[in-house]
C-alpha cells in the first residue's frame, strides 16, 4: 500500500468528505423513490392522510436510514481491519465478531425473543462483545497480538460460532429455526426508530475513535517496525482499532443479521479512486459504504417485486465477484 | 362445496408419493415417527401406545413428550432409529433427512414417507398413516372427523363477506404466507382472503411498503409474541385498515403450523381474529 500524490491536505480532505457527504444524502432521497410499490413524494407532503406519506416515512425512510449507519459501520471498521491485520482481505466478519453476534442473536430468537424486540439485538451485541474479548485474549502472547494470530482465532471461532448456530438449529422447533434461517440471510427492514437512532449514534462515535487513530494506522500498514521506530505504541494503537471495529461491527450485524462484502469492497473502492491515506479512507468508507448499502437495499426492494430479496443476497452476489478479483490481482502480484 | 378438490387431488398424491409400502403381514407394534405432524396423527388413530420413538420436536400430544427422542425433525439419528427396533418409521420428507431415512430403510425397517404442505396433503397422510398401522377404516373415520369439523368453521362464516388478510410469521424480514401454504388454506376456510397468495412463492419475505399497498382488512401475527414492550411493527401504519380498525391479532403459531388433527381448530381461531362478530366477541 503506497501513499498516492497529491498529498492529502486538510482542504482537500475537507472538500472530498464534503462531495461524499453530499453524495451519500442524495443516495438517500434517491433510495427513498425506489420500491415495489409506487408512490408519489408530492401527495405525501401534501396530504398528511396519504397511503403515499406512510409508505414514504413510515416504512421506508427509516430503513434508507438504518442502511446507511450499517453500511457505514461495516465500510469503515473494513477499512480500519485491513490496516490493522495488513491484509487487503480483511472483512469485519473475519474475525469472530459477527459470528459471536449471531450466535447471541440466534440464542435468544430461540429462548422465545421475537427478532422484532430489542431482546435479540441486545443479546447480538452481547455475544460480539464476548467474542471480541475471546479473539482478543486468545490471541494474545507475551503482551501483544499479531495480526496473524488475530486472523487465525478469529477464522477459528467463525467455525465454532457456525458449528453452534447448527447446533441450536437441530434442537429448535421448525417454526424457530425457519425464523433463525431469515435472521441470519440480514434485513434492514422492521426495526424502531430508537434502535436506528442508537446505531447510528453508535456508527458515528466508533467513526470518530478510529479517526482518532487514523495516523496510527497509516503508519501500521507501512509496516510494524518502522510504526514503532516512529513513535506509534503499536500494542495500544492495535487494541484500540480492534476494538472499536469489532464494536461497530456487533452493533451492525445485532441490527441487521449478517450482511456480507460491505466491508471489503467498500474500502478497496475507496482506495482505487482516493488512496490509501486512513485520514481519508475512514469518513469516505463510511459515507461510501452508507450509499452502497443504502442502494443495494433498493435493489433488494425492487429486483422481484412485489416480493424482495434479502439484502444479504444482493451485497453477496456483487462482491463475491469482486473479492475474487482482488484475490487474482494480489496472486499475479506475488507471481511476478 | 371443496370436497370435490379433494377427491380429484388424492389420486395425484397418491402417485406422486413413491412406490407403496410392502404389505405388513400382521399390524406394526413398534412405531417410529419422524415428525410432530405425524405424531400428533399417530395418537388421534388411538395408537400413541404403540411408538416407541418420536422426534425432538414432537410435543403434542403431553403423552409425547415422555417418549424416547431419536433425533431431530430436520436431522433424524439413523442409530437411534434402528436402535428401538421399529417394525415402520413414519416421515416427512425434508432436504435434511433424506440421507437419514434411507440409510434406516437400508437397514431393513419398513419407511411410510408422507407430506404434510396442504390440506390435501394432511388427508392423504392420515390415510397412509392409519393403513400402516392397519387402522385403514380408523385413518378414513378421522378424515371424515377433520373434515367435517373443518367444513363447520366454514359454515360459520360462510354468508359473511371475506375480509382481505395478510398472515405474518416472520417480522425481520418480514415473511408471510404466500400460495399452496397450509396457512393460506386454512385463511380461505376462516372466511379470509390472503393478500399475500399471488406474491409467488410459499413464503415469501416482502417489504413493510407492500402491506401498505394491498391495504390488509385483519393482520394475523403469527410472529409477534407476547412479550411485554414489544416494537409494534404495524403501529405507524395508520392507512391500512387492520391497524385503523384494531384488528392485528396476535397469534401463538405453532399449531398452523402443522398438517395435524389439531387443523380445525386452527381455522377456528383464525375465524374468531378475522370475523370475531361471528364468534360473539364483536
Amino acid at each position: 500500500m503506497t501513499l498516492r500524490p497529491p498529498y492529502l491536505t486538510a482542504r482537500r480532505l475537507a472538500a472530498t468528505t464534503a462531495v461524499l457527504a453530499a453524495l451519500l444524502m442524495l443516495s438517500i432521497a434517491g433510495a427513498m423513490l425506489v420500491g415495489p410499490v409506487a408512490a408519489s413524494l408530492r401527495r405525501a407532503l401534501v396530504d398528511p392522510e396519504s397511503a403515499d406519506r406512510v409508505i414514504l416515512f413510515r416504512t421506508r425512510l427509516p430503513r434508507v436510514l438504518l442502511g446507511a449507519v450499517v453500511g457505514g459501520s461495516l465500510g469503515t471498521s473494513g477499512a480500519a481491519l485491513q490496516a490493522l491485520l495488513a491484509n487487503p482481505l480483511a472483512c469485519p466478519h473475519l474475525l469472530g465478531i459477527s459470528g459471536g453476534a449471531a450466535v447471541g442473536g440466534v440464542l435468544a430468537l430461540i429462548a422465545g425473543a421475537e427478532a422484532i424486540t430489542a431482546v435479540a439485538p441486545l443479546a447480538a451485541f452481547a455475544g460480539a462483545l464476548v467474542a471480541i474479548g475471546v479473539v482478543y485474549l486468545a490471541a494474545r502472547a507475551g503482551g501483544r497480538s499479531t495480526p496473524y494470530a488475530l486472523l487465525l482465532v478469529g477464522v477459528v471461532f467463525n467455525v465454532l460460532a457456525s458449528a453452534a448456530i447448527m447446533l441450536l438449529n437441530v434442537i429448535a422447533s421448525y417454526a424457530q429455526a425457519h425464523g433463525v434461517l431469515f435472521w441470519l440471510m440480514g434485513s434492514l427492514s422492521g426495526q424502531s426508530w430508537g434502535l436506528i437512532a442508537a446505531a447510528g449514534a453508535y456508527a458515528l462515535a466508533g467513526l470518530a475513535w478510529l479517526a482518532a487513530h487514523a495516523q496510527d494506522l497509516n503508519l501500521l500498514a507501512a509496516g510494524e517496525e518502522g510504526a514503532a521506530e516512529l513513535g506509534v505504541d503499536v500494542e495500544r494503537a492495535r487494541r484500540a482499532v480492534f476494538v472499536a471495529a469489532s464494536l461497530l461491527v456487533g452493533a451492525a450485524v445485532s441490527v441487521s443479521g449478517m450482511i456480507s462484502f460491505v466491508g471489503l469492497i467498500v474500502p478497496h473502492l475507496i482506495r482505487l479512486v482516493l488512496g490509501a491515506d486512513h485520514r481519508l479512507l475512514l469518513p469516505a468508507s463510511f459515507l461510501g459504504g452508507a450509499a452502497f448499502l443504502v442502494w443495494a437495499d433498493a435493489l433488494a426492494r425492487t429486483a422481484l417485486a412485489p416480493a424482495e430479496l434479502p439484502v444479504g443476497v444482493v451485497t453477496a452476489l456483487l462482491g463475491g465477484p469482486f473479492f475474487l478479483f482482488l484475490l487474482r490481482r494480489e496472486l499475479g502480484r506475488g507471481a511476478s | 362445496m371443496r370436497r370435490p378438490t379433494f377427491l380429484v387431488a388424492l389420486p395425484l398424491l397418491a402417485a406422486c408419493s413413491g412406490r407403496p409400502p410392502p404389505p405388513a403381514t400382521t399390524p406394526p407394534a413398534r412405531v417410529v415417527s419422524l415428525a410432530p405432524s405425524i405424531t400428533e396423527i399417530v395418537y388421534a388413530l388411538g395408537a400413541g401406545d404403540r411408538l416407541v420413538g418420536v422426534c425432538a420436536q414432537c410435543d403434542y400430544p403431553a403423552a409425547a413428550a415422555r417418549l424416547p427422542r431419536v433425533g431431530g425433525y430436520l436431522v433424524p439419528s439413523v442409530e437411534a432409529v434402528v436402535a428401538a427396533r421399529p417394525d415402520v418409521v413414519l416421515v416427512v420428507p425434508s432436504p435434511g433427512n433424506r440421507d437419514a431415512v434411507r440409510a434406516v430403510e437400508q437397514a431393513g425397517v419398513r419407511v411410510v414417507v408422507v407430506q404434510d404442505r396442504t390440506l390435501a396433503d394432511l388427508w392423504a397422510s392420515m390415510r397412509a398413516v392409519g393403513a400402516a398401522l392397519g387402522l385403514a377404516d380408523a385413518g378414513e373415520r378421522l378424515v371424515a372427523d377433520v373434515q367435517r369439523r373443518l367444513e363447520a368453521v366454514r359454515g360459520r362464516v360462510a354468508g359473511l363477506p371475506p375480509r382481505r388478510v395478510l398472515l405474518v410469521v416472520g417480522h425481520t424480514p418480514l415473511v408471510v404466507a404466500g400460495r399452496g401454504t397450509l396457512q393460506d388454506e386454512l385463511v380461505s376456510a376462516a372466511g379470509g382472503v390472503n393478500v399475500a397468495a399471488d406474491i409467488g412463492g410459499v413464503w415469501p419475505q416482502i417489504s413493510l411498503e407492500l402491506v401498505v399497498a394491498r391495504a390488509p382488512e385483519v393482520i394475523v401475527d403469527a410472529a409477534m409474541g407476547t412479550e411485554e414492550g414489544r416494537h409494534d411493527l404495524f403501529g405507524g401504519l395508520a392507512t391500512v385498515p387492520a391497524v385503523r380498525d384494531g384488528r392485528v391479532v396476535a397469534f401463538a403459531g405453532e399449531a398452523i403450523f402443522r398438517a395435524g388433527p389439531r387443523v380445525p381448530d386452527a381455522a377456528r381461531a383464525l375465524a374468531a381474529a378475522i370475523h370475531p362478530e361471528a364468534f360473539g366477541a364483536g
